[in-house]
C-alpha cells in the first residue's frame, strides 16, 4: 500500500491546542504498544498512530477503530520514555475526530474551544428565554399555584386540551436539538463506519449482516460490555476512574428510562388525560428511579471531577477544555436540577424558576452539543466496539483461511 | 658505572606465607647476590631499610624481588642513577599457588619462586643505565597543514601555549569549510538554538597572533627528517617541484631499477634522504587537510546528477547561506534503499546532526509552509546533541521516519520520493520541492599522500587498509596519533566530526604536538612507552643489510644511508623492539632490554632433567595488555599452573627467535607467546607486533621440525587484558598438550 503524503499542518497544531502538545516527542520506541492491550503484531498500536499524528495525517486517524477503543487508561502515557504521553494525544485525536465527523461544521467548531465558550453557554440560554418570552408565560407563579403545578406552567399555560403549551415549547426546543445531533451522528457514524471498514486487510466481504444480525452480534454486546465496564477494570494506572464512570452510566440509563417514560405520558397519554401534567409524586416509582439515577449521576461526575484534577496535580493528564467542558455540563445537569426539585418542594418559586431555567439550558447544552464534544463518546466508541466484534467475526474472517 | 648489587624480600601480602624465605636467599646467594627481607618493603620503613642498606653498601642495582613491577612504581624508584628491577612474587607466584595440604611448602611454587629471583637477577646485570638519545638542535616550531576551522583552533591552541607556529593553507583565503556555513551547531545548554558561526573570529585572532606565521597558497612539498628536526619544503600550492615528495619504492622494485628493468617512478625528484638547505625545520606537524564532500552520484536511483534539484548536504549548505531554500524538502540519510541500512559512506555521526540543522533551515526560511523530511536509517546524535535532536523532532514542519527510500523521481515541477518500510506502515510517496542526500566526508588522506613525507616507507601513512583511507592510528587508546611520530591528525582528516568536537580535536593534537616537541628535547619516547629513556642501539659493523628491521617497523622510523645501512631516527621511534625482534643478527639492543638479557633470563630457569613432572614452559607476555592481565588473574587469586615462567616483552614485535631456540637448548619442554589481538580489530600498542611474531613463529616451526622436536611445542595466543578469567585455562591447554608431546628429548645435553 502506497500513501501520497500531505501532513496537515492544521491537524498538528489542533493536536497541539487540544491536549496533544506532546505529540512530537514521540520518537517511535514502542513502549507504549508493549503496555497496550489494543495492540497486535501488526498493528502497533498506539505507536503508529503517534507518528500519523505527527505527520498530520487525519484521515487516516480519523476512520482508525482503534482510536475509539482506547478508553485513556493512561498505561502508555504512564511509561513513556519520552514523555510524549500517547493516551493524551489519543484523546485529542478523538477531540478532532468528533469533530471532523460531525455536521453542521460550524457547530462543531464552536464546541472545540474555551474561547467560545460565552456563545456556547449564551446560545441555549438566548433560545430558553426567547421562547419563555414568546410562550406568554414569563412571571413567576405564587406560592400555591408553584406548589400545584411546579414548573409545568413554564412557559404558560392554555385550555388547549391535546397538548399542554408548556410540553409543545419544551418539544420544540429539545426534540429540535435531539433532531440536529442524531443528524449529525447519523452522518458522523456512517462516515466512521465506511471509513473502519476501509482499513480491513480484506474489503471483499461476501455476505453483508442484516440490521437484525448487525444489532444482536455486535451491537448488543457492546452495550452488554460498556454497562459492565470490563476494559476499565483492566487499567493499572487509572482503575478510581470506573468508580465514577459506572455510576455515572447507570445513572444516564437511569434518567434515559425516565426522560422516555415522562415524555410518553407527557406527549401521548397527556393528550387524552390532561391530569398527567403536573408534578408527580415523590414516592411514584419512576420518580424514585430518577432521583437515585440524578443522585447516581452527581456523585459520579462528582468522582470524575476529583479524579482528573488530581491526575493534572499529579502531571498525569492534561487540562484541556474537551474533558473539561463535558464534566461541567454533566454536573451543571444534575446540580441544576435537583436545586430545581429541591426548591419546589421547599416552595420558592422565584429561585426555584431561575434554576429550572438554568437546567434547561444546561440540557440543551447536552443535547445540542452532544455529536461535537466528548459525550460524542457514547455513539462512537460503541460502534467502534461493535466494529472491533465486527472485524473478528467470520463476516470479515473467513474462518477457513485463519 | 660499576654495579652493585642487592636484592630485597618482600614477605608481605602473603609472599612469606607460602615460599619458603631462606630458599629463595639461597638462591639469591648462589646467583652471587646478597638478599635481605623485610616485612612490608613498600612502606616508609621498608623503604628507608632498603636506602639505608644502598647508602651503606654502595648499592646501585636494585632487585626487588615482590609485587608486580606494574604496582608500587613509585615506593621503588631510587633515582635516575639506580637500576630497579622487579621480581614478581606477588602476583605471579604467591597468588597463584598456596602451601600444600600439609603444610609444608609446596615445591613446585617455590621452584618458580626461585627462577623469578634468577631472572631478577639476570636481569639486574644485564641492565645498563640508559643514556638518553640528545638531538643535536631541536626545533620546536609546529607546522600546522590546512587553515580551516581544525588548523586555525591547533595554531591558536600552540601559539597560547607558547610555541611558534607556521600555517599553511593551500586557498587564498584561511576558513576552509567552516566559512560556507550558514550555522553551527548548539554548543551550550540546552542545545536547542543554532549559533553563529565563530570562523571569522577565529580567522581574525589567527591573523593577530604574533606567533603564528600563515602562509597562504602554499602547500608542503616533502616532510624530512624527524620530530624535534623535521626539514620541510613548502611550494606553490598546485606546482609541481622537484622537492615533491618521492613515491615509495621497495626493495624488489629497487633491484629492479638498479637493473634498469623498470622505470624509476621518482625520477626528477630529489632522493628521500636528501635534506633541502633551503627547507624550513620544524619540530612537529598537526595534519588539518580536512575532508572533501563525497560524490554520490554513484547512487542512481537517488538522482544526484541526472535530477535537478537533488544535492548534496554541502551543496545545499551554500543555498542556506547565500539564500533561502524551498519550503518542501527531504533528506535521505541513507543510500541503500531496502538493500541495507548503512548511511553515506564517511557520515559517522555528523550527517544526522547536519540534516537536523539544514531541517531547520527549511522551516526558519518558510515559517508557514516549511516541511522538511528526514527519511533516515539512523539518526546519529551523541552527547548533548540529543537535546538539539530532541528540540528539532518537536518543531511543527518536521517529519521524521525511518524508511528505506528506494526512488526519487521527477514528479511536476517538483521530486516525488519513494518510502519504504516506513514506521507510518505503508510505503510512502513524498511530494517535495528539493532533496537533500547526507553525503559523508571523505577525508584527503584517502586519495593522495597529504602528508608527504620523505621517508624509506613512502610518502603516506602506512595503511592496513582497515580505516578507509583515514590516518591509521590506535584510534581508542591514542586519538590524534598516526603511525608517523610527530605528525598528529585532527579535524575531518581523522574522523568525520562536527565542528564542535573539531575544536576539542585540534587542541589535543596541538597538545601531543608540543609532548612530542619535549619528549624529543629531553629525548624520550613520547607514546605509548611515554618517558622511556632507551632506544634502540645497532652495532652495524655486523649489520648485512638485509633491511628486515626497516621494511617491518611500524612507524617507518629507518631510513636507508647512501651506503644503504638501516639509518635510526630515534625521535620517530617508539621503542617497541620490532627491530631488534627483526634483526636476524641481533645487533638491535635497548640499554635496559636487549636479545641477551632476556636469552640469560631464559637460560637462568632451572630446568629439572631427572623428573617427568616437573617440565617447564617458557611464557613470553606482551607487557601492554597480557602481562596485566596475568597481574590481574593474580589479584583474584586465580590459580595458575606452575610449570610456567613468565617473561615479559615490550611487545611481540620484539621477540627474537633466538629467544626460543635457547629456551629449547636449555631443555624447556614449550614455548609460548601471549599476544594482543591482531587483524581488523587489532589492539596492538605498536599495531603489527603480534603478526609479526606469529609469521616469525610459523618460521621457527619449520627449523624445530628439521631438529626433530615437534613445531607444536611453540605457539602464539592472542588474549586481551580483560581476558584475566580465561588466562589460565589459555595456558592449563597448551601446557596438557606439552604434557601429551612429553618431555623435551634434548632435555640434559
Amino acid at each position: 500500500m502506497s500513501m501520497n503524503v500531505q501532513p496537515d499542518l492544521e491537524f498538528i497544531r489542533a493536536m497541539k491546542e487540544a491536549g496533544g502538545d506532546t505529540l512530537k516527542k514521540c520518537y517511535q520506541c514502542a513502549t507504549c504498544s508493549v503496555a497496550c492491550p489494543l495492540s497486535s503484531d501488526g498493528n502497533p498500536f498506539p505507536r503508529r498512530e503517534m507518528i500519523l499524528a505527527q505527520w498530520g495525517q487525519k484521515d487516516k486517524l480519523i476512520t482508525d477503530p482503534n482510536v475509539y477503543l482506547c478508553h485513556q487508561c493512561g498505561d502508555c502515557t504512564e511509561i513513556c520514555p519520552r514523555g510524549a504521553r500517547p493516551g493524551e494525544v489519543l484523546g485529542a485525536i478523538r477531540a478532532y475526530a468528533y469533530k471532523a465527523l460531525s455536521w453542521p461544521t460550524a457547530l462543531a467548531d464552536l464546541c472545540s474551544s474555551a474561547k467560545n465558550l460565552p456563545l456556547l453557554i449564551g446560545i441555549p440560554a438566548a433560545v430558553i428565554f426567547v421562547f419563555w418570552l414568546i410562550s406568554g408565560g414569563m412571571h413567576i407563579p405564587s406560592t400555591e399555584k408553584f406548589a400545584n403545578v411546579g414548573y409545568g406552567h413554564f412557559f404558560g399555560h392554555w385550555d388547549f386540551r391535546w397538548l399542554s403549551k408548556n410540553v409543545l415549547f419544551i418539544d420544540i426546543i429539545f426534540l429540535s436539538a435531539v433532531a440536529i445531533a442524531v443528524i449529525s451522528l447519523y452522518k458522523g457514524v456512517t462516515k466512521l463506519w465506511s471509513g473502519m471498514v476501509a482499513t480491513l486487510d480484506n474489503k471483499d466481504v461476501a455476505y453483508r449482516p442484516s440490521v437484525v444480525q448487525f444489532v444482536k452480534l455486535f451491537l448488543w454486546p457492546a452495550l452488554v460490555e460498556i454497562v459492565k465496564h470490563n476494559r476499565f477494570k483492566e487499567c493499572t494506572v487509572n482503575t478510581d476512574r470506573v468508580k465514577g464512570h459506572l455510576p455515572l452510566v447507570l445513572g444516564f440509563i437511569g434518567l434515559f428510562i425516565v426522560t422516555i417514560y415522562s415524555a410518553f405520558t407527557q406527549d401521548v397519554i397527556g393528550i387524552f388525560i390532561p391530569s398527567m401534567h403536573g408534578p408527580i409524586s415523590m414516592w411514584n416509582p419512576i420518580k424514585l428511579l430518577a432521583n437515585v439515577s440524578a443522585i447516581a449521576m452527581i456523585v459520579g461526575i462528582g468522582i470524575l471531577w476529583m479524579n482528573r484534577t488530581k491526575m493534572e496535580a499529579e502531571g498525569r493528564a492534561s487540562n484541556t477544555f474537551y474533558d473539561w467542558f463535558f464534566i461541567w455540563v454533566i454536573m451543571a445537569v444534575g446540580v441544576t436540577g435537583m436545586l430545581a426539585q429541591v426548591l419546589r418542594l421547599i416552595g420558592i418559586p422565584s429561585l426555584g424558576y431561575i434554576s429550572y431555567y438554568l437546567h434547561l439550558v444546561s440540557v440543551l447544552m447536552l443535547f445540542l452539543y452532544l455529536p461535537y464534544t466528548k459525550f460524542a463518546h457514547i455513539i462512537y466508541r460503541t460502534f467502534a466496539m461493535a466494529f472491533e466484534r465486527y472485524r473478528e467475526s467470520s463476516f470479515v474472517r473467513n474462518p477457513l483461511n485463519d | 658505572m660499576k654495579k652493585v648489587y642487592g636484592a630485597y624480600l618482600c614477605t608481605g601480602c602473603g609472599i612469606g606465607d607460602v615460599l619458603d624465605v631462606e630458599g629463595l636467599k639461597d638462591t639469591a646467594s648462589e646467583a652471587g647476590v646478597d638478599m635481605k627481607e623485610h616485612a612490608c618493603l613498600c612502606g616508609a620503613d621498608g623503604r628507608s631499610f632498603i636506602e639505608k642498606d644502598m647508602s651503606e653498601n654502595g648499592i646501585n642495582t636494585v632487585i626487588v624481588c615482590a609485587c608486580s613491577p606494574r604496582v608500587m612504581q613509585e615506593n621503588f624508584q631510587f633515582g635516575e642513577q639506580t637500576i630497579t628491577v622487579r621480581a614478581n612474587l606477588r602476583e605471579q607466584v604467591a597468588w597463584i599457588g598456596e602451601r600444600k595440604e600439609d603444610g609444608s611448602i609446596d615445591d613446585f611454587l617455590q621452584e618458580m619462586g626461585t627462577d623469578y629471583v634468577r631472572m631478577g637477577i639476570v636481569r639486574a646485570k644485564k641492565a645498563e643505565l640508559p643514556v638518553p638519545y640528545q638531538l643535536e638542535t631541536i626545533n620546536k616550531k609546529i607546522l600546522v597543514m590546512g587553515g580551516g576551522l581544525a588548523g586555525l583552533t591547533a595554531a591558536k591552541e600552540a601559539a597560547k601555549a607558547g610555541y611558534e607556529v607556521t600555517l599553511v593553507e593551500k586557498e587564498a583565503q584561511l576558513g576552509g569549510k567552516a566559512l560556507g556555513w550558514r550555522k553551527m551547531f548548539p554548543t551550550a545548554y540546552p542545545y536547542a538554538e543554532l549559533e553563529a558561526p565563530t570562523i571569522e573570529q577565529l580567522i581574525a585572532e589567527v591573523q593577530a597572533d604574533s606567533r603564528i606565521t600563515v602562509k597562504t597558497e602554499t602547500e608542503v612539498a616533502r616532510i624530512a627528517g624527524s620530530p624535534g628536526q623535521f626539514n620541510v619544503t613548502l611550494k606553490d600550492a598546485g606546482h609541481a617541484t622537484e622537492w615533491d615528495a618521492p613515491a615509495r619504492v621497495t626493495v624488489e622494485e629497487q633491484d629492479l631499477i638498479a637493473k634498469g628493468e623498470m622505470e624509476d617512478p621518482n625520477k626528477g625528484f630529489k632522493k628521500y634522504t636528501v635534506l633541502n638547505p633551503d627547507g624550513e625545520t620544524f619540530g612537529a606537524v598537526v595534519l588539518a587537510t580536512g575532508w572533501k564532500p563525497a560524490d554520490v552520484s554513484q547512487y542512481e536511483h537517488l538522482g544526484h546528477g541526472s535530477l535537478t534539484n537533488v544535492v548534496t548536504n554541502a551543496e545545499f549548505e551554500k543555498l542556506a547561506k547565500n539564500g533561502k531554500v524551498p519550503a518542501r524538502v527531504a533528506f535521505v540519510q541513507s543510500p541503500g534503499g531496502k538493500d541495507n541500512d548503512q548511511d553515506f559512506p564517511y557520515c559517522n555521526s555528523v550527517t544526522s546532526m547536519v540534516t537536523l540543522k539544514q531541517a531547520n533551515y527549511v522551516i526558519e526560511d518558510n515559517p508557514v509552509d516549511g516541511q522538511a523530511y528526514i527519511l533516515y536509517q539512523h539518526m546519529r546524535t551523541p552527547g548533548n546533541a540529543e537535546l538539539f535532536y530532541k528540540g528539532m523532532q518537536a518543531k511543527d514542519g518536521v517529519f521524521m521516519t525511518k524508511g528505506s527510500v528506494t526512488k526519487v523521481a521527477a514528479a511536476g515541477s517538483g521530486l516525488a520520493v519513494t518510502v519504504e518500510d516506513t514506521l507510518l506502515g505503508d510505503d510512502l510517496q513524498i511530494e517535495v520541492d528539493m532533496v537533500v542526500l547526507a553525503a559523508g566526508m571523505v577525508p584527503t588522506t584517502a586519495s593522495q599522500a597529504v602528508i608527504n613525507l620523505a621517508y624509506r616507507q613512502g610518502p603516506a601513512f602506512m595503511d592496513l587498509n582497515l580505516f578507509d583511507g583515514y590516518a591509521d592510528s590506535h584510534f581508542i587508546c591514542f586519538p590524534y596519533e598516526t603511525r608517523r611520530t610527530g605528525v598528529y591528525a585532527c579535524g575531518g582528516v581523522r574522523k568525520a566530526e562536527t565542528m564542535e568536537e573539531t575544536m576539542d580535536d585540534a587542541t589535543g593534537a596541538a597538545l601531543k604536538a608540543i609532548q612530542c616537541i619535549e619528549s624529543a628535547n629531553r629525548g624520550v619516547a613520547v607514546h605509548p612507552r611515554s618517558g622511556d629513556q632507551t632506544y634502540p642501539d645497532f652495532f652495524f659493523s655486523r649489520c648485512t643489510q638485509c633491511k628486515r628491521c626497516t621494511e617491518e617497523c611500524p612507524f617507518g622510523a629507518l631510513d636507508d644511508d647512501e651506503k644503504g645501512t638501516p639509518l635510526p631516527n630515534p625521535t620517530r621511534c617508539r621503542r617497541c623492539g620490532t627491530c631488534m625482534g627483526a634483526c636476524p643478527e641481533r645487533i638491535i639492543n635497548f640499554a635496559d632490554y636487549s636479545i641477551d638479557m632476556i636469552g640469560s633470563m631464559v637460560k637462568s630457569i632451572e630446568v629439572p632433567d631427572d623428573d617427568e613432572d616437573k617440565l617447564r614452559v617458557i611464557v613470553f607476555v606482551c607487557e601492554n595488555d597480557a602481562y596485566p592481565a596475568l597481574d590481574m588473574s593474580g589479584m583474584h587469586r586465580n590459580k595458575m599452573n606452575k610449570l610456567v615462567r613468565f617473561i615479559p616483552v615490550r611487545c611481540l614485535g620484539s621477540m627474537n627467535m633466538v629467544w626460543i631456540k635457547d629456551a629449547m637448548s636449555s631443555g624447556m619442554d614449550g614455548a609460548l607467546l601471549l599476544g594482543c589481538r591482531y587483524g581488523d580489530d587489532y589492539q596492538c600498542h605498536f599495531v603489527r607486533g603480534s603478526e609479526i611474531a606469529t609469521k616469525r613463529m610459523e618460521n621457527i616451526g619449520e627449523t624445530l621440525g628439521s631438529l626433530g622436536l615437534e613445531p607444536e611445542r611453540c605457539a602464539v595466543r592472542e588474549i586481551a587484558i580483560s581476558d584475566y578469567d580465561k588466562v589460565p585455562a589459555i595456558i592449563d591447554e597448551f601446557v596438557e598438550e606439552i604434557i601429551e608431546m612429553g618431555p623435551n628429548p634434548f632435555k640434559g645435553f
